[in-house]
């Protein structure tokens, strides 16, 4: 098995959680925090014996709200991780909501060993806060960017949300270039996806909600990504945006298809076999189950599946191709790179190919095509 | 085992379609202790899957039952169940043929629907004895009373003569016992005279090749004798000969009356026609039973793999569903649009969607139909006739001096409140008025002549939605008449599409040409590039539709867990591709080549 060096930590709490999310996410759980977070412990110290691990060179504590964790408790967590080996210059990410950055946490969380914040500002503008029910004002976020900054923290990120019902281009544009005008290093801008599992796809489907058509959701994208090169920033990824050197190193490994072990409910490892076999795995999703099956058996597998080296070559190159600097993912797909060049989707260049605009708008047509 | 003639009875149940024919035959083979309850499969006498996922007959089926009557004696009844459906309706009059009476069910809900009529006059033709049943007495919207009523003055049968029945919940089933062995007389036949049997179907078994299904009318059949078929002039020798107990079961002989099966290594059952007669070649009959029809197909649909490599295994499942299925006739044929395939004749619309679906059930095939057609003769300038069975095979328009089209005799059953909608619906469909009967129970018995092709294009359903699902319908093929037609053409992509081309009456073809691009819109989706759909009759093109190019199609997030959830839905989506045909760089679904069915 190809050795790991990506570890990523879900913590699955959040004090809310909103119409749109359909991540692993419960509310209020708080008396679970505690026992969660032994149990998570519990889960490295036993995993990392199972594979080939370390040094570990990025960890991602993601969620829900890792940041409703006590300093301490990320402390806790981190520890199991430096047991591993942690390499020199090691990325550690924590999401954090803009409610839980004090001078205080971030004062903590630097204490603790992380390196960089991954902040949840989704918008600034009131009426979107009020639709994607977060409970933060634009003031607190961008306070909490600046808190984080002054506290120490080098390797800032903001989350953006774009294509929210009733935000227009301008005040789209307002928002991100107030986040820019902080400074970060990095920043996320998505889409607002209905999923439909959850009460904002509810609300859509009973005709209480309305979307933004394709273009004008395609305006705002484009018209993000133009305001974000002329600020100097790169776009790596599909919904990501960097300063030089700043790109999450966490997630580049998993698009560049590298394996990582995942702990925590509901989180998924990704182990690449000799045979160039890829094997993924998950863990129970409820918080209680995790617990509990941990405690009794130190793991909580779900469930698992195996893809053979072609299907692998096949994800490898779906994925890979979200890196917008071109991959070499694709180099087994002749015939189907070959077509999508042709269909101006793709671009071929020193042996590797990347999306076109198009592409982007398209990307999972370009997915697709070297799928089974 | 061996019963007297006077002892004997051959019974068909009919019925419009859903009217519980099927359902009450099942209660028959209960009573009469042939099938145990504890065996009963809801539908016995139904053998396909298909046929009891669907609730309907394709296949003739054949049981003989033991019945100790009132009267002390025991009598052997030989039931024959028929297909409902009018494609059918040549094999319901075989099977009739083949019998001495008939018990005719008429739902107390539905009352008298067109093929229940259809039905009548069949039977009344063989001077069959009726039994009428009005069934399912017991649904609270049902009125027995009225459908009695019906019964008297529509088919002339006296009400007295009505049995009340709910086949579902088991009344009347020993009333309709106890009316067929005093009703139905016991057959004449002489056991002496030289064999005449009548085969009502036939079909393939993988291991003892031909099982053919007969009546013995005269003679007796024994195994080892050498038999001819009269029509088809083929000799074969007969291995064994038995009775439906509904299973299998071998006998000495059939004599005179008889009901049962012959296999005699016969290994397709072209060679075993429905409606031919079986005597013994060493002492043959003086003519063959009367009635013989070669069974032609009357609509056309080609069939076409969806993946091009499953061709030959195609053309293997045909030659296998062949053996099964005499009316099913096909050739290769080559679409520049969609590849290697088969034109293929069939019944009607329910045999054709009954072939395709078994096609890709029974051999895992996934294919392509084009809309079904009928068969034109075209005459040429030349003086040679030619029959055309596919549209993009019509000749240039310079060579044609006239084209004819199938004719059919329609029946439509309707409550009067319709008789408006049917008749706008019939005109618009190009019908002549025939006639118009009211009928007691609010019925109207409407007769148009109008084309099959018109038929076929949605005409049933449109019939149904205009009555509120009331009218009933039934056709029989009638002639040719030279009529004003042309050939419209899709271009796709700017590149003509042969396997949407139809041929049109004239005065429609403009209009039929825009609803067709409209629809097509509907049904292409949406591509990489954008897609030009154009109509066109005789190189002019009448209408012009345009398939937007797909927007956007991106995935904001692909961490973690969204890899395999991502993966998995495009490859799901691929999948679903399957379905569709690529014709030059366009993918085009199915549906898109039925559109032309549906254009009102």
């Amino acid at each position: 098995m190809e050795r790991i060096h990506s570890l990523y930590l879900h913590v699955p709490f959040c004090t809310w959680v909103c119409k749109y999310c359909d991540f692993n996410a419960y509310a209020v759980l708080e008396g679970l925090i505690s026992p969660y977070v032994d149990a998570l412990s519990h889960e490295i110290d036993r995993a990392v014996a199972q594979v080939p691990i370390g040094p570990v060179d990025t960890v991602f504590i993601g969620g829900g709200t890792p940041s409703l964790l006590t300093t301490p408790q990320v402390g806790q967590i981190l520890d199991r991780v430096r047991a591993v080996g942690l390499a020199p210059g090691a990325e550690i990410t924590l999401e954090a909501n803009p409610s839980n950055v004090t001078s205080e946490t971030v004062d903590g969380w630097l204490q603790a060993g992380v390196n960089r914040l991954s902040i949840g500002v989704q918008s600034l503008q009131p009426d979107a806060l009020r639709f994607l029910e977060r409970l933060h004002s634009g003031p607190d976020a961008i306070g909490a960017i600046r808190t984080a900054r002054a506290g120490g923290f080098a390797n800032v990120s903001a989350d953006l949300l774009f294509g929210v019902p009733g935000v227009d281009l301008a005040t789209w544009h307002e928002t991100l270039d107030a986040v820019l005008a902080e400074g970060v290093q990095h920043l996320s801008a998505y889409e607002l996806t209905v999923e439909s599992g959850t009460r904002l796809g509810q609300e859509v489907r009973t005709g209480l909600v309305r979307m933004p058509g394709a273009d004008d959701q395609l305006e705002q994208y484009w018209g993000a990504a133009a305001r974000l090169e002329a600020a100097g920033y790169d776009h790596y990824e599909i919904s990501n945006w960097s300063r030089p050197g700043f790109a999450c190193r966490h997630n580049l490994a998993a698009w560049n298809y590298q394996p990582y072990l995942g702990c925590g409910a509901g989180a998924h490892s990704m182990f690449r076999l000799d045979d160039s076999s890829t094997e993924r795995r998950w863990n129970l999703k409820g918080p209680h189950a995790y617990i509990r099956k941990v405690s009794a058996t130190g793991h909580a597998l779900d469930g698992s599946e195996t893809l053979s080296p072609a299907r692998a070559r096949g994800e490898a190159a779906m994925i890979g191709v979200r890196l917008l600097a071109g991959t070499g993912s694709a180099h087994d797909f002749p015939v189907q790179r070959q077509e999508l060049v042709s269909a101006g989707l793709l671009v071929e260049e020193a042996g590797q190919v990347r999306l076109t605009r198009r592409g982007v708008e398209l990307a999972n047509q370009v997915g697709a095509a070297f799928l089974g | 085992m061996s019963t007297p003639t006077h002892l004997t009875r051959a019974i068909s149940v009919i019925a419009h379609v859903d009217h519980g024919k099927t359902t009450l035959s099942d209660r028959l083979l209960e009573y009469t202790g042939t099938v145990a309850p504890r065996d009963m499969v809801e539908q016995v006498l139904d053998q396909l899957d298909l046929e009891r996922e669907r609730g309907i007959t394709i296949k003739a089926q054949a049981v003989r039952m033991l019945y100790k009557a009132d009267d002390g004696n025991t009598y052997q009844i030989n039931l024959i169940d028929t297909p409902g459906h009018v494609d059918f309706s040549y094999e319901v009059s075989r099977a009739l043929a083949a019998c001495d009476g008939a018990i005719l069910v008429v739902d107390a809900s539905q009352g008298i629907e067109a093929q229940t009529l259809a039905n009548v006059h069949q039977a009344l033709d063989h001077n069959l004895t009726i039994i009428p049943v009005v069934n399912k007495i017991d649904l609270p919207q049902g009125n027995p009373e009225l459908v009695r009523e019906e019964i008297e003055k529509v088919i002339g049968l006296p009400a007295e003569t009505v049995i009340f029945a709910s086949a579902r919940q088991g009344i009347g089933t020993k009333e309709i016992l106890e009316a067929v062995v005093h009703r139905v007389p016991p057959p004449t036949g002489d056991s002496a005279a030289p064999l005449r049997a009548l085969i009502f179907d036939a079909k393939f078994d993988a291991y003892r090749g031909v099982v053919t299904y007969i009546r013995v009318l005269e003679g007796t059949l024994r195994p080892g004798m050498r038999i001819q078929m009269m029509q088809t002039g083929k000799s074969f020798e007969v291995d064994e000969v038995g009775i439906f107990r509904p299973e299998r079961t071998p006998v000495d002989d059939l004599t005179a009356g008889e009901v049962g099966y012959l296999i005699a290594n016969i290994r397709n059952v072209r060679d075993s026609r429905v409606g031919d007669t079986v005597t013994d070649e060493a002492r043959p009959a003086a003519a063959p039973l009367p009635g013989y029809r070669h069974v032609t197909p009357m609509v056309f649909a080609g069939l076409f793999p969806t993946d091009t490599e499953q061709y030959q295994q195609l053309k293997d499942a045909l030659e296998k569903l062949q053996l099964n299925d005499a009316a099913l006739i096909y050739e290769p044929e080559t679409s520049a649009a969609l590849g290697f395939g088969f034109r293929c004749g069939f019944l009607g619309l329910l045999h054709m969607e009954i072939v395709q679906e078994r096609l890709e059930r029974e051999f895992n095939l996934t294919l392509l139909g084009t809309a079904p057609t009928v068969e034109y003769r075209v005459k040429l300038r030349n003086g040679e006739e030619v029959p055309v069975d596919n549209p993009d095979h019509l000749p240039d328009p310079g060579e044609i001096e006239a084209i004819s089209e199938p004719m059919v005799l329609a029946t439509i059953v309707v409550p009067s409140t319709y008789v408006g909608n049917m008749m706008e619906l019939s005109q618009e469909r190009r019908g002549q008025f025939l006639n118009m009967e009211y009928e007691p129970g609010d019925r109207v018995v409407i007769t148009y002549r109008m084309p099959l092709a018109e038929i076929i294009h949605d005409y049933y359903d449109q019939l149904k939605s205009r009555s509120k699902g009331y009218a009933s319908l039934n056709y029989e093929l009638v002639g040719f008449e030279e009529a004003n037609l042309v050939k419209l053409d899709v271009l796709v992509a700017g590149s003509p599409v042969d396997a949407l081309s139809m041929i049109v009456d004239r005065s429609k073809a403009q209009q039929q040409g825009r609803r067709l691009a409209e629809k097509l819109k509907t049904l292409i989706p949406r591509q990489l590039f954008e897609v030009p759909i154009q109509a066109a009759i005789g190189g002019k093109i009448v209408a012009r539709e345009t398939v937007p190019a797909m927007r956007k199609d991106v995935t904001a997030k692909c961490y973690g867990g969204d890899v395999t959830r991502k993966r998995k839905l495009l490859e799901k989506q691929k999948e679903g591709k399957k379905r569709l045909k690529r014709v030059g760089n366009v993918e085009i679904p199915q549906e898109a080549f039925m559109a032309v069915l549906s254009l009102d």
